[in-house]
């Protein structure tokens, strides 16, 4: 019984703030408090007509794209390189490139922002950004497709080198393939971080914000809470969706190695 | 039979790790070799080296007569099953057959539907072409990685541990099946197995790899019946040893066997190099034998007390103790009829023949 309690008690706490989020966004009312003063959809009217809303939300796509795609790239390279073969000091390595995952992202943003600013003098802007985002979700594409690659028989690509092909056509025919649903999972979860990942993107913003930092920006407009927590509700909706999608992938590409599942992210 | 692999001087270095040790070695065309060892002792190295998948660190690999130490294995006349057979999940059989196919371009697209057909009538899968190749059995999936292997028609064919993932029954079914399948075309196979069963019954010639080298290299008869070391004899089969003293080498070799007493054995079962001095002598369990009742030993006898009993059915084991030999003796006895199964402790003669004596 008491268990059981607990267990209630423990979903509220990780959960209601986000529950809060689609009640507040329907409510017709410009203060956040309860007793909600009834149903509208004008919140959302509103996010359809600010233009620099939308520019803001194109450029965290595009940012969230690129990271997505160089994430990964450098993700299969050091996930293949760590399973199929090696090297001297290979643990240690791989220690090495996983460190970002617990580094302080504050940390990362000012020591960024220094070398990009003061010792490199660059000026800043999106691709400032997708490089410090590739940072932080590199080793994240590591993990996933670690697991992809664990799961695969490193015969299989000697198979094909075996019955004639080259070493690269034994990648893209055999290896690519069975790996793919782990490339697929890494993009979207990279791409998910980056999307409203706030604290780089804001020391590392150039003119134009990404949509965090808007955001951030309307926080100082009480008037302006019901729009974000509009835009909020879309975002816990597209993040849900993303990472289940990201999940199904990373799963059936485990079977599809025959492998047995040893867990993921969800 | 013409020379079809030939390994002079291979040498593999991993680090400081000495994998292979100066392999000299020929395997001849339409064989059946088999490399055996313990584990670690260099049998899958050697094989990869053959395929290509693993460079040599010194000497040379020469394959119908061409030098191929530096051709990659995507260029090489061999084609490999692998311990896992490394169907490809995510191709259906037919597919998997097709693979080697892809980089023929002397081989039609339009032939390639009937080499198919042809390769899994081969291995006795008729029909599964279209079958999903992860919902395949253990033993399909090897016939399958047999078929993808032997489309090529490759001059060899590299078996590693091939029958280990199966169980008993299927392995002594796919060992006799594989031996038809090599005499049927005909084209040489190396097999590499910890199984020295497994060997004896597929091989013509059988090389014993311990430690980077090769012990011995022959027939499967000869192996078992003049292994040239201890351990040799230890590894294949089950070999009695008894401490024994060379008292004479001119003419015959002149034995004096602790327990059993003085004979002669001719040189064919000495190793060279024999000297006057301490020896050990090896004596199959099947070539010693329990004398029963009204029975007598054709050569030599001598008397033993029953140590222990191991009944398997068709045979019985004996161990026996005979006076002045350290360690007992293995017995193997076929259960014939009217045979009794001796008990422990019990008094028996036992029959014994020099000539199914080795010497070390």
């Amino acid at each position: 019984m008491s268990l059981r309690v607990y267990v209630i008690a423990y979903l509220i706490f990780l959960y209601a703030p986000i529950a809060l989020l689609p009640v507040f966004a329907f409510n017709d009312g410009t203060i956040i408090a309860f007793p909600l003063s009834g149903f509208t959809t004008q919140w959302f009217t509103e996010l359809t007509q600010n233009a620099a809303l939308h520019a803001a939300v194109r450029n965290s796509l595009v940012i969230a794209a690129c990271t997505a795609v160089f994430a990964t790239i450098l993700g299969l390279c050091a996930a293949r390189a760590g399973a199929m073969s090696d090297f001297r000091g290979k643990k240690g390595i791989t220690g090495f490139i996983m460190l970002p995952l617990v580094l302080p992202e504050i940390i990362v943003a000012v020591s960024l922002l220094v070398v990009l600013r003061q010792v490199l003098g660059l000026s800043l802007g999106n691709w400032t950004i997708i490089m410090a985002h590739v940072l932080i979700c590199t080793p994240f594409s590591i993990a996933i497709l670690n697991g992809a690659f664990a799961a695969l028989d490193p015969a299989m690509e000697e198979a094909a080198l075996d019955l004639g092909e080259s070493r690269w056509s034994a990648f893209r025919l055999v290896t690519l393939p069975l790996v793919m649903p782990g490339i697929v999972s890494s993009m979207l979860i990279a791409f998910t971080i980056s999307l409203d990942e706030f604290i780089i993107a804001f020391f590392l913003t150039g003119a134009n914000p990404t949509m965090p930092v808007y955001i951030w920006g309307l926080l100082r407009f009480p008037s302006s809470l019901p729009v974000i927590m509009a835009l909020g509700t879309i975002l816990v909706a597209l993040s849900i969706l993303l990472l289940t999608i990201a999940e199904i992938f990373r799963r059936r590409g485990v079977r599809r190695a025959g492998g047995t599942d040893t867990g993921g992210f969800l | 039979m013409t020379d079809l692999i030939t390994l002079r001087g291979v040498q593999k270095y991993y680090g400081d790790y000495h994998a292979l040790r100066d392999i000299n070695l020929t395997i001849r065309e339409g064989e059946f070799f088999s490399l055996l060892g313990p584990s670690g002792c260099g049998k899958t190295t050697l094989l990869r080296v053959i395929a290509g998948f693993e460079g040599v660190s010194g000497g040379t690999v020469m394959i119908s007569g061409r030098d191929m130490s530096d051709v990659p294995p995507n260029k090489r006349p061999t084609n490999m099953v692998f311990q896992s057979y490394a169907i490809f999940p995510h191709l259906t059989v037919g597919q998997n057959v097709a693979f080697g196919l892809r980089t023929r371009r002397d081989i039609a697209k339009s032939q390639h539907a009937a080499l198919v057909k042809e390769a899994l009538h081969l291995v006795g899968l008729d029909g599964y072409e279209n079958r999903a190749s992860h919902a395949m059995s253990g033993g399909q999936r090897q016939r399958v990685a047999l078929a993808r292997a032997l489309i090529l028609k490759p001059k060899v064919l590299l078996l590693d541990e091939p029958l280990s993932a199966l169980d008993k029954k299927m392995r002594e079914h796919m060992q006799v099946e594989l031996i038809r399948l090599q005499r049927h075309i005909g084209i040489t196979f190396i097999l590499v197995t910890h199984d020295q069963e497994e060997a004896l019954v597929m091989s013509d010639r059988i090389a014993v790899m311990f430690a980077g080298e090769i012990g011995q290299l022959d027939d499967p008869e000869t192996l078992y019946r003049r292994p040239n070391s201890r351990r040799v004899a230890e590894f294949i089969g089950k070999m009695n040893f008894l401490p024994a003293q060379v008292t004479g080498i001119d003419g015959a070799v002149t034995l004096d066997i602790a327990g059993f007493g003085v004979t002669q054995v001719p040189h064919v079962q000495v190793p060279e190099g024999a000297v006057i001095g301490p020896a050990a002598v090896g004596i199959r369990p099947e070539t010693l034998a329990i004398l029963f009742e009204g029975e007598t030993a054709s050569r030599h006898e001598t008397t033993a007390t029953v140590d222990e009993v191991v009944y398997y059915g068709d045979m019985t084991y004996y161990d026996v103790r005979v006076k002045d030999v350290p360690e007992p003796l293995t017995i193997a006895m076929k259960n014939l009829i009217g045979r009794p199964v001796l008990e422990v402790g019990a008094q028996t003669r036992i029959g014994w023949d020099e000539r199914a004596i080795v010497v070390f």
